[in-house]
Formats: structure tokens, sequence, C-alpha cells
């Protein structure tokens, strides 16, 4: 393996600039938080002349009633009811289409994972448009076929409807971590158990459930960590229903009501929601490597199994069709049909309503066209940091023996542990506090969102991990320098993980809303963001045109790539 | 062309244990020399190479090639300024470019930058010398075992370099392939007239290929020589048993006389051998015998060092008839005979020994 000091110039200097960039990204922003924690008073920045080195935000945090009457118990019961029910819906998916003999089965792949496509904004705009209590289409569908009254039944704005929303969000997420671990079960595995004279019974209690356990048990950590993080359901659902979670109490505390921004506050509430994350991902750090410990025992080149599900097949495609339909099929309809009808049942409408109005009203707004250069300047720009970054650090972590490297492991591993609105907030600290010009331009966004390299990282180590290390060695001894053989060799047998890297992040971007509506300057806007403002300020053909488009942008982005991408990220 | 000095370098395994990989090397490789470093897996071979290589930073030694130090305490010259090709284990030809590009790479990254012609040429001569000219636009995936190892000899010696270095060339070959690439490769490399280092855990590739062969076993050279040399007199029993399918019999040396003479009496007690060798009596020693300098028959030999035994197995060969032969006191050995006049199963036989076609070690 290649020494750090056999290594030629620029080599050092590209892999330094790499290191750097990774710590600049993620660990400053952070550092800035921790310290924004222990400064005071409140409405200073924390290295604001008159600001000093302060207990009062750890004291405050320890003595409102509010964390422990309000924001812990609804954390909990929003997290734990999200989890168990994507997880549930996520299983039961992935089974079916991984481990069944279910018809149809690449299509039904790619209908589900529809819905983590397109910014959580859009999904909940059509969420209170079908589910709202007063005049939500399934409601007006419901009290019309059953007779009923009043409001409801359902009723988006509750604790329930939010758990719903946000589980019918995340299952796509779910469904793709199992459905990698399901595909990964050598079918010998269990056949050598019934070979040994084991009942199917004693077979997956004794070698199915140990085997999978681990796999099953990581995108278990995983989701716990990632709904604690969400925060665009609990601002658009939860706020209205009085539901208070942590990631949305921090954006409350940098936009209260009535007063100055509290930065003190907001970050003294970050730390222990940045330590919850570190412990889960610790954990989940742990399961992974022994379940890739079980994965690598298996061989390749097996056949999987299917179950027949005979009379069940109907049963299955009925909760499939229902999955399709409340996350992506009605959400859509419900978004098309506003934005050209209002807000009318599509069997009450007439021709006369129908009206392109929202669309043109669109086109006309400077706001538009910004938003849309800059949601795909941010989500380019910064998915091309990543991958650069993601590429040198998954080098360094594969391939070299710097002592450093298990640290820059972790670093990048962080990022999944980083609420988007705490790295929010320590990026608009560490901005505001460095008069550089960059806080309130698309610039800032551009170096927020790069803070995600995980994703790419692991993409570029796995990829590196299945390059013949004598590829590389067989260029140096041809006489070729490290950055040759990067350019020459690496990069090119590389690109298809880098390109699965890139896009991934790009829709990440594409999707982001938390950053830029904490980072949020009129010239810095992004479509997700002017959405929300279209919903908030009762525009709702407006807000339906503007997610109709943002869904006819996405699409076909994401179905030309869909190949590589669903690949790659199962790989993963 | 090349010089080891004292050359060590250790490993940490996985659960903490120091591995010496290679324990004080020492050997020099004369101009178009072809020297092969032959041993089982794990003996430190390939840590070797890739220390002349330059893929390995050594603990301790020197390095020279030419007349160029490329490393020693002071001195670590990267891998790429070295004047070397290899042909890697795997043949690690790119997927991603094509035969004549995966060639023209050392070319087209050596500075000061060659011109596109030069390159050309160069290229094409290499891939006729390999037998490969009509398939350079052929992409890399799409290459049998054997071209593979072509391409990747082409690859390794198109940049002149002063030492080409071998990494088990043909083990990813299969036999039939194996035996026409050795012959192919041993070809080329005197046609060039090249350095040639290569390492090989199969002695029939260490012994056809090399002019000169170490064996090595445990980080350390155990004996060097040409291959006659060291086929026919293995310094200990490890070297012995390494080179070729060798039978061992235990005994005492029960007396010596004044020319030398030893007769040693077999472990079981009932047979005697009269050979030559300078260990005192009542010393144990192993006697080694190839199972192709034995000779088989229904009548006792003439003279005395023969055992009579019984024919437990016999493996036909095409060309030749291999007898597994007990000779009682548990021990068997293998002979190898002409296919001509085969004798069956079951038959009492007499194993002949030439005193001269035996080695022997004692044993502590």
């Amino acid at each position: 393996m290649p020494r750090v000091d056999n290594l030629d110039v620029a080599a050092k200097a590209v892999l330094a600039v790499g290191v750097a960039g990774a710590i600049y990204l993620i660990a400053v922003p952070l550092a800035m938080l921790l310290l924004a924690a222990f400064r005071g008073p409140a409405d200073l920045l924390p290295f604001e002349p008159g600001a000093r080195w302060t207990f009062e935000h750890i004291r405050a945090l320890f003595a409102d009633p509010i964390i422990v009457t309000r924001i812990l118990p609804d954390t909990f019961v929003f997290v734990a009811g999200t989890v168990a029910l994507a997880f549930a819906l996520g299983f039961g998916l992935a089974w079916l289409i991984e481990r069944t003999d279910l018809p149809g089965r690449e299509v039904w792949f790619s209908l589900v994972l529809l819905p983590l496509l397109v910014p959580t904004p859009v999904l909940a705009i059509a969420w209170i448009f079908l589910m709202g209590p007063n005049a939500g289409w399934l409601n007006l569908v419901l009290r019309a076929a059953f007779d009923l009254q009043g409001e409801g039944p359902i009723n988006v704005f509750t604790m329930g409807g939010l758990i719903l929303c946000q589980a019918l969000a995340s299952t796509p997420f779910v469904f793709l971590l199992l459905g990698a671990t399901l595909r990964a079960m050598d079918p010998a595995l269990e056949e050598a158990s019934g070979a040994s004279g084991a009942s199917p019974w004693t077979t997956f209690r004794r070698v199915t459930l140990p085997v999978l356990l681990p796999g099953v048990l990581a995108p278990l950590v995983l989701v716990t960590l990632i709904t604690a993080e969400q925060f665009e359901l609990p601002l658009i659902i939860g706020l209205p229903a009085k539901i208070n979670v942590f990631s949305y109490r921090i954006y409350f505390e940098l936009n209260p009501l009535s007063s100055l921004p509290n930065y003190g506050a907001a970050a003294a509430l970050s730390l222990p929601f940045v330590v919850l994350g570190m412990l889960l991902l610790i954990l989940y750090n742990r399961l992974i490597a022994r379940a890739e410990s079980f994965a690598t025992m298996t061989g390749r080149g097996y056949r999987q199994r299917r179950l027949a599900l005979g009379a069940w097949r109907l049963p299955a495609l009925v909760l499939l069709t229902l999955y399709v339909a409340l996350a992506a099929a009605l959400p859509a309809a419900v978004l098309l049909w506003t934005s050209l009808f209002g807000y009318t049942l599509p069997l009450s409408a007439t021709a006369a309503d129908f009206s392109l109005e929202a669309y043109r009203q669109l086109f006309a707004n400077r706001a538009f066209w910004l938003g849309l250069r800059n949601t795909f300047l941010v989500a380019i720009a910064s998915a091309l940091i990543v991958t650069v970054l993601g590429m040198l650090l998954g080098w360094i972590i594969s391939r070299s023996q710097i002592r450093l490297r298990h640290a820059l492991d972790f670093v990048s591993v962080l990022s999944v542990g980083i609420p988007a609105v705490i790295a929010g907030l320590g990026v608009m600290l560490f901005y505001l506090s460095l008069p550089i010009g960059v806080y309130g331009t698309v610039a800032i966004l551009i170096i927020a969102y790069s803070y995600r390299f995980a994703t790419t990282t692991r993409l570029a180590r796995a990829g590196f991990l299945q390059i013949h290390k004598e590829l590389e060695e067989a260029s140096a001894a041809s006489g070729a320098r490290w950055l040759a053989t990067m350019r020459r060799v690496l990069v090119p047998l590389m690109l298809p993980a880098l390109a699965a890297g890139f896009i991934l992040l790009f829709i990440v971007g594409v999707r982001e809303f938390t950053i830029p509506l904490v980072l949020y300057s009129p010239d810095n806007v992004v479509l997700s963001v002017l959405l929300w403002q279209l919903f908030q300020s009762g525009q709702p053909a407006a807000s339906a045109a503007l997610a109709s488009i943002i869904i006819a942008v996405v699409l076909p982005v994401v179905f030309l790539a869909r190949r590589t991408l669903v690949r790659r990220s199962l790989v993963d | 062309m090349l010089t080891v000095n004292n050359l060590a370098k250790s490993f940490a395994a996985p659960d903490g244990v120091v591995v010496r990989a290679v324990d004080g090397v020492s050997f020099a490789v004369a101009p178009a020399q072809c020297y092969a470093l032959l041993g089982p897996s794990g003996c430190g071979k390939t840590t070797i190479l890739r220390c002349v290589a330059g893929l390995e930073q050594p603990e301790r030694g020197s390095i020279t090639i030419g007349r160029r130090v490329v490393s020693d305490e002071d001195v670590f010259v990267p891998v790429h300024e070295r004047s070397i090709g290899m042909v890697f284990q795997s043949y690690a030809i790119w997927p991603h470019v094509d035969v004549f590009d995966n060639v023209a790479y050392p070319l087209a990254v050596a500075r000061p930058r060659l011109a596109r012609s030069e390159i050309e040429k160069r290229v094409m001569d290499v891939l006729a010398l390999v037998g490969m000219a009509s398939m350079a636009r052929r992409p890399a995936p799409h290459l049998s075992g054997g071209q593979q190892q072509r391409v990747a000899l082409a690859r390794a010696i198109v940049r002149r370099p002063g030492l080409l270095l071998l990494d088990e060339p043909l083990s990813n070959l299969d036999a039939t392939l194996r035996d026409s690439m050795r012959r192919e490769l041993a070809a080329l490399i005197r046609q060039i007239g090249i350095t040639a280092l290569f390492v090989t855990h199969d002695q029939v590739e260490a012994l056809s290929l090399a002019d000169r062969v170490a064996v090595m076993e445990q980080g350390r050279i155990v004996q060097e020589g040409t291959p006659p040399d060291i086929y026919d007199r293995p310094a200990n029993l490890f070297v012995a048993r390494f080179l070729g399918a060798a039978n061992v019999l235990s005994g005492v040396v029960a007396e010596r006389d004044c020319q030398g003479r030893v007769r040693i009496a077999l472990a079981g007690g009932q047979h005697h051998l009269t050979l030559v060798a300078e260990h005192r009596p009542g010393t144990n020693v192993d006697v080694v015998l190839r199972p192709e300098n034995l000779t088989i028959g229904t009548a006792a030999p003439d003279h005395r060092n023969a055992i009579p035994g019984r024919i437990s197995a016999r493996a036909f060969q095409g060309n030749s008839i291999e007898y597994e032969v007990d000779v009682g006191g548990n021990s068997s050995l293998r002979v190898l005979a002409p296919a001509r006049g085969g004798l069956d199963r079951g038959a009492p036989v007499w194993i002949g020994i030439d005193p001269r076609r035996v080695a022997i070690f004692g044993r502590p």
C-alpha cells in the first residue's frame, strides 16, 4: 500500500485539499455551533463584540419546562410511531418485491421509490390537499360515501396524521435498505440448514433470523436517526397541529414570532441532538460492520429462491397499490388538478373552472426563475464538490495507510448524524461571524449543502474496493505518477460509481428544503422554499402549479439515471 | 543488474502478531539473467518482488537496480521512477481501454512526451513480438487468459525497462495453456535479452524458466543455484521435498567405513542401504529418493541397494506409470517407470536404488 511519504508533491497537495475541504465543510460549522452554545448574551453572535463565555443557555435548556412536557414526548411519539409504521411498510414491500413471485416487480420497485425523489414540501402540501379536515379530497369522498356530517373523518393535522405522512415519506428509504439485506441473503445458508435435518421453523429461528438480524437492525437505527432529524413535515403539518419536535424547536429559536433570533439557545438545544446522533451512528456502524462481515462470507452468483404467493397475490397487490396511491399517484394527481382547476373536486368541476392562470402567475414571478436557477446551480455545484471530496476521502480511507484515515472515515459518516437544521445553523453562525460576503448568497447554500459526503465517500470506498489494487499498481509500475494514475485509470474505472453518487447528491440537493430555509435571503431562494412561501401566503393554485413543475422537472432526470442509480444505491 | 542486500520487512498480522515476511535476504541478478524466487505461499517471495518494484518499502537493507540505489536507509525511489516493467499475478489489464491503449500507457505517461508516431510504432512492434498485433483494438474485457498474459508482458517491456518483474506470471492460466505459455515466455525473455526477476510457487516453472533459482522458506533464502544444482543437490529436506515429489525414508547410520560409505538401517529394521555420506554412526537420517530415480522389477537387482515390496497402487499416466509400493514398516515408495510392460497391483517387486542419486539429511 502506498504510504503518504512515498507520494509526490502534487498527490499530497490534492489529498490535503480533500482533507482540508472535508474538515472545513463539516467540522468548522460544528465547532462554531459548539462554541455558540457557550457564548452569550443570546441575541448576539458568538464572537460579536460584547459576547462572553456563559452557561446560561445550557441552564435555560434544563430549566425550560416545555422541553420536558412537550418537546421530548412529542419527539418520542413522532419518531417511534414513524419508525414503526415506516419499518412495517418498508419491510413488507421489500419482502414482497425481493423474495416473492409478485408480478411486475421491476415496475413496483420504481414506483415505490418515487416519494424519495421529490422535495418533501411537495408531498406535504399534496397530503394537506388530500387529508385536510375540511376540504381534503379523501374526506370529501368519505363523507359523500358514508353520508357523514361535519369535518373529517381524516385529519392530517394530528399526531396520527403527521406520523402517517412521515412514514409514507420515509418508507422508500427503509425499502431500499431492507431490500439490500434481503437480497444479500444466500438461500444456500437456509438450504444447508434444511439438509442438516432442521425443520423450516428451526431453520428460520437458528439461521435466517440471526443472519438477517444485523442487516435489519442497522437500517432500524439509521431510520430512527433520520426520522429524528426530519424537519419539513413537522414544520408544514406539525406546526398547525401544535406538535413541537426538537428540529422544529431549533428553527423556532432562530425565528421566534416576536423577538430577535436566539442563537445561543438554538445552539444549546442542538447539542443533545448531535450527541444522540453520534451515539446512534456509532451503533449503526457496529451493526453494519457485522452485517457486512456476514455478507462477505457468502459467495456471489446465487439465484434468489422466491416464495410463491398463491392466493396472497391479490392482498399483496392491494397493499402495493394503496401505498403507491397514497404516497405518489394521488399526491401528483391532486397537485396537477389543483394547479389547473383550483380547489374543486374532479367530479364537481366544470370546463369553466379550467385555468392556466396559476402557471401564468408563476412564470411572471421573478422569484420562480431565480429559484429554478438557484435550485439547479446549488444542487449541481454541491453534488460536484461532494463527489470529488468523496472520491479523495474514499481513496485515502481504502488505499492509503495514513493514520488519520479512521478519523476521516468518522468525519465523513458524521454528516448522517447532523440534522439539516443544525448544519444550516452552524453554517449560518460561521458566516455571519466571518465577514467575507458569503452570507445571503447562493454560495453559502453550496457550502452548506456540501457537508453530506457520507454517501459519496461510501460509494467511492466500495468502488475502490472493487478495483483490484494491481490495476493501480500496474500504472505506477508503468511510470505514471499518482495524479496520472488517478486521471487515466481510477477515475475512468470509478465513473459509474461516481456518476451514481453525483446523481444521488443532485437529487438530495433538489429536495433540500431545511438548509435553504434556515439560510434564506431573497437572493438565494430555491424552489422548495418558494413553494412553502406560496403555500403559506394562501395561494393553493400557485403552489400546486409550482409543485407540479418540480415533479415534472425531477422525474425525467431520475428515470434517465434510474438504472445506475438504483444499482449503486443498493451496493451501498 | 539487480542487487538486493540484507533486505527485511515485517507486517503486523490482524491479530497484532508481527510476521517477518522477509528476514535478511541477499541475492544478485546478472544482466540478461532470469532469476526465480521459488517458495510456498507466505514465504516472502512476493514481498521481495514488491520491494524491488517500489510497491512496498523495506525496513532494512538496500536494493540497487542497474547503477542506481533505489532503496536503502536514506533513499526510497517511488515506483514510477524506477526502471522496471512488471507483470502482475492478475495481469491487471485495465478494462476501460483496449489492448493498444493498455500497452501504450507506459509510453503515454512518460516525460518528456514521446511523439504519437513513435508510440504507435513501439506499441505495434511489441504487440507483434507477443503475437497480439492483430488484436490491437480489441477491448480488454474480451481477452482470454493467455491473451491477457501477452498484453501484460507487452505493457511491461514496451518502455524497455532495465528489469522485468513477474509475479506468479502463469498461475492464472489453466494447466495446458500454462505449459505452452511457459515455453513462449522463456523464448521471449531470451530473445529480448532482458534481466528478469520472477516469483513462483511452481517448481517446474522455476526450473524451466530460470537461469538461477533461490528457494525460500519463512522469509529466508535456503538455497540458491542453477536449476540442476538445486534439483540434484538439495540443501535440506525442505528443498528436496519442495522441488518435486520425493520419497523420504528414515533410518539410522549403523556403520561407516574409511571410504565414506555408510550402512543405514531403515526404520522397521529389516532393510539396509549402503550409500555415501558423512554422517557418523548413530545419527538419525532421512533418505530422499526421487520416484524417477528408482527402478522397479520382479527380480532382485544384482547390487545390494534393493528393497522388496508389493505394489499397492498404480496410476497410468500415458507416458509413464506411477507405482506405489508397500515396503513394510508402514512406509511406501512411489516409483515412476516407463509405461511399457506394466506390473499388476499386488505383485511382489524389487526396488533398486542408485546410490549416486540419493540425498541424505541428518536429523537432530
